[in-house]
């Protein structure tokens, strides 16, 4: 009962069902289902601090997803940290705000700081230099359907793309 | 069970014979109850195949230990964007736990994966089998729950697994259990009985009980597993119009081999038939399962495996579904793969055959399973989210 969809049973019983499956025999098999995903996320970040003179200083966008993909390209055994951590750490995010970036769960609060260190880890590790606050750039790329008549389905450019940008999210142990 | 046999002896002694064709029809059902407790409590069940699970998942958490071993604080880590403090906040909620949550210190950490990196060895070995397997399960939970946000479908398997073959007698073929009790057979001559007799009846019918039901239940999951994605998949509409191999080939994290996966991406013939026939195995995989056509449709399975394995670069979570679908092979299957094995390996070393290296094949298990054609089901990593969001919406 528990892999069903909620039906009329489940939903009666799911009290139970969660008690003897919870925590530990949790499972959900939908695996490239109902539908495979049909975008690719390009989530980038820059950082933000103010300088000893009072300006603010903003840096240049970096691309967190293509570290990922570059990681991943040409290994025989990629690592979780490169095709799942910010993958699903966005997933997640996206659950629990939807399109609004305010939390209102624990469980959304909880994965905007899980979205937060992920990109304050790698920005330190990648470049020297404090910053305070960081901000984060999610872009959309919807992967063309198949060209009819399977002669090239290369994205011939007209590519729909979404571009949503976080609020700025102070940093306040990180990248020192 | 007790009235059973009390009814058993009195049906002798009557002569009716109006009755008498009941009765034949009693003791047939009696007799068939009375066979399948004997098979329930005295013939452990595909034993082989439990030691290729014990044997693959040990191997693949062992890999993926060693794989990730330079990302380990990342990971699993003090160190971790998943702080220790989100991570006790959402066991506070879920009610997982685990031994790295005890402590903070990196010196903690290290000694954990150490430890785990010792115990899943040994486990994979079969030493001291029921000890190390419960201990085995311990540590992928603990893994598993440290890093809940980063696993995959793979992960889940395998923790499913760890779980059910604490109940197994996982350690009694191919393993150094196994050796250890033919070297004291040969040397001692007889076993010597270290318990009363009477307890050792009790512990093996136990035992063997447990065994039984945890394969079935080992089996009955893998088939859920199976028919579960498959349904889901019948209701997306790429899945429907077959082009759904088209997007997954073309996710970026998933592409590891770009210019193969653009090849495959132009045969569109290929991309819908194949796509037809992972959701078509898939939701049939628990019906074929009775019946011969298993050994037509577990080749194919793994074939799509080696497939997710290398086109998506995805090879833990393909060889934790490969390794799931030796289950389904029977011990027949896995002593004639040993027999040809052996063969092979010893007009191989010929000329250093020696009585110990009878024992190598039972060592290199993994070898075997990756030889033994077992696998299932394609593939990916969806799962979404941790205990809590994935059953209460």
């Amino acid at each position: 009962m528990h892999v069903a969809p909620p039906n009329s049973i489940s939903k009666r019983y799911t009290e139970k069902i969660d008690a003897w499956v919870l925590p530990l025999f949790e499972q959900n098999w939908q695996l490239f289902a109902p539908n495979p995903e049909s975008v690719n996320q390009q989530i980038s970040a820059r950082t933000g601090r103010i300088s000893k003179n009072g300006t603010s200083e903003v840096s240049r966008w970096v691309d967190l997803s293509a570290m990922d993909a570059s990681a991943v390209r040409h290994s025989v055994f990629p690592s979780h940290t490169a095709q799942n951590m910010l993958r699903r750490a966005w997933t997640s995010y996206v659950q629990e705000h939807g399109g609004d970036d305010r939390s209102h769960s624990d469980r959304a609060r909880m994965m905007k700081e899980y979205l937060r260190n992920i990109a304050a880890n790698r920005i330190a590790g990648d470049r020297h230099g404090t910053f305070d606050t960081i901000q984060l750039r999610v872009v959309t790329k919807r992967i063309p359907p198949p060209a009819p008549g399977g002669s090239d389905s290369r994205p011939n450019g007209r590519v729909s793309h979404e571009t949503r940008y976080l609020p700025w999210w102070k940093v306040a142990t990180h990248g020192r | 069970m007790a009235g059973e046999q009390r009814s058993r002896v009195p049906h002798q002694s009557r002569q009716d014979a109006a009755p008498s064709r009941l009765r034949g029809v009693r003791q047939r059902v009696l007799d068939g109850l009375g066979s399948a407790r004997a098979a329930l409590t005295e013939r452990p069940v595909s034993l082989y195949a439990a030691a290729v699970l014990r044997g693959g998942y040990g191997f693949l958490f062992l890999a993926l230990l060693l794989r990730e071993f330079p990302h380990r604080d990342e990971m699993w880590g003090p160190g971790s964007a998943w702080t220790p403090a989100l991570s006790a906040e959402l066991s506070d909620e879920t009610g997982f736990s685990s031994i790295l949550a005890l402590s903070d210190s990196p010196l903690y950490f290290e000694a954990c994966y150490a430890l785990a990196v010792v115990v899943t060895a040994l486990f994979m070995l079969g030493w001291r089998t029921r000890a190390t397997s419960v201990a085995f399960a311990v540590i992928v939970a603990s893994f598993h729950s440290r890093a809940i946000f980063m696993t995959d479908g793979g992960d889940n398997l395998l923790l499913l697994m760890a779980l059910y073959l604490c109940l197994t007698a996982c350690g009694r073929r191919w393993s150094l259990d196994a050796r250890r009790t033919r070297l004291r057979a040969a040397s001692a001559g007889t076993k010597s009985p270290r318990v009363p007799a009477q307890l050792g009846i009790v512990r093996r019918q136990t035992t063997t009980v447990l065994h039984n039901c945890a394969m079935f239940v080992i089996a009955v999951q893998v088939a859920f597993l199976y028919g579960s994605a498959g349904l889901y998949k019948v209701q997306g509409s790429f899945w429907n119009d077959g082009t759904a191999l088209h997007y997954v080939l073309n996710l970026d994290l998933f592409r590891p081999w770009p210019a193969l996966s653009h090849m495959m991406d132009q045969q569109t013939m290929f991309i819908a038939i194949a796509g037809y026939m992972a959701v078509l195995i898939q939701v049939g995989f628990p019906f074929v399962l009775f019946s011969k056509a298993k050994y037509v449709v577990l080749p194919m399975l793994l074939g799509m495996h080696l497939m997710i394995a290398v086109l998506l670069g995805l090879p833990f979570f393909s060889g934790a579904m490969i390794v799931a679908d030796a289950v389904f092979l029977s011990d027949g299957f896995f002593t004639f793969l040993a027999g040809l094995w052996g063969r092979a390996g010893r007009s191989a070393l010929a000329s250093r055959q020696s009585g110990a290296s009878a024992e190598l094949p039972g060592s290199v298990v993994p070898a075997q399973y990756r030889a033994d054609g077992v696998t299932v089901g394609p593939e990916s990593s969806a799962v979404r989210g941790t205990s809590g969001q994935v059953s209460s919406p």
